[in-house]
């Protein structure tokens, strides 16, 4: 049951790494990709983490996987204002649609 | 020693020591070890952050994890989406807001939550002024951004 679950969570997890590299490569300019990483990267972590704590040998390394998460949701949250200020500063202009 | 730090070195002494357990994971052989680190990690944070110089409120942090857990995955499926449908899904513009919030911290940490929040990117804060790269336009950000203000001041005791 554990096993299936856990199999659930990680494959959940993948497809939104998976949706996130997509979105890295296709979408038109910096911030638009920061969407995608920021967003897409750091729920396929979670859901990750989720499917290997479930599987985890004790109560500590569990915890321990589920404590990843928010260190790396701050990391990426700055990483992410830090790349997008900096194109900013830059001058890059945000992608806009065409309007017909 | 007055009895604020008093509360704070046995708050902060036994969240470490919860946090020590879970990085050693369990290991009693470890505590040695241990005792230093807490102790060097407890000094440390009486020395940044003095007992009293923000208060969380534990009612106000349940009700922003929960708000924010739950548009995590909101704004992960949406922008899974948006990445499977390509660029011609996208309907992207910024968006300049003030904020209401009196203290900078709290501001800080609504321009880096905001990164994981659907549909909204912080691009730059400025004082009061924060600028956004949003990834659809007709979405409701404004009202969300307040939603999210109103419980960050919450969490940190403020009014706005």
């Amino acid at each position: 049951m554990i096993e299936l679950v856990s199999t659930l969570l990680l494959s959940v997890g993948a497809f939104f790494y998976f949706a996130g590299t997509l979105g890295l490569l296709r979408f038109p300019d910096v911030y638009c990709r920061l969407h995608a990483l920021a967003k897409a990267d750091n729920l396929g972590l979670g859901f990750i983490l989720l499917g290997l704590a479930i599987q985890a040998e004790s109560l500590a390394a569990a915890l321990k996987l589920v404590l990843i998460w928010p260190l790396v949701l701050a990391a990426s949250a700055t990483v992410s204002y830090a790349i997008a200020r900096r194109a900013d500063t830059l001058g890059i202009k945000p992608w806009r649609r065409e309007e017909r | 020693m007055n009895p604020v730090m008093m509360i704070a070195i046995l708050r902060r002494g036994a969240l470490l020591s919860f946090l020590w357990w879970i990085l050693t994971e369990g290991r009693r052989d470890a505590w040695v070890a241990g005792f230093v680190a807490i102790g060097a990690a407890l000094w440390l944070s009486l020395r940044l952050c003095a007992p009293r110089s923000t208060q969380i409120s534990v009612g106000g942090l349940g009700a922003f994890l929960g708000y924010f857990i739950w548009n995590s995955v909101r704004g992960g499926v949406q922008v899974a989406l948006l990445a499977l449908r390509g660029r011609r899904a996208l309907h992207p513009g910024t968006l300049e807001l003030q904020l209401n919030l009196a203290s900078p911290a709290p501001r800080i940490f609504v321009a880096n939550v905001l990164a994981l929040m659907p549909g909204t990117v912080s691009v730059r804060l400025n004082g009061k002024r924060l600028r956004l790269h949003v990834i659809d336009e007709r979405m409701p950000i404004v009202a969300e951004v307040k939603a999210l203000e109103v419980l960050i001041a919450r969490m940190f005791g403020e009014r706005v």
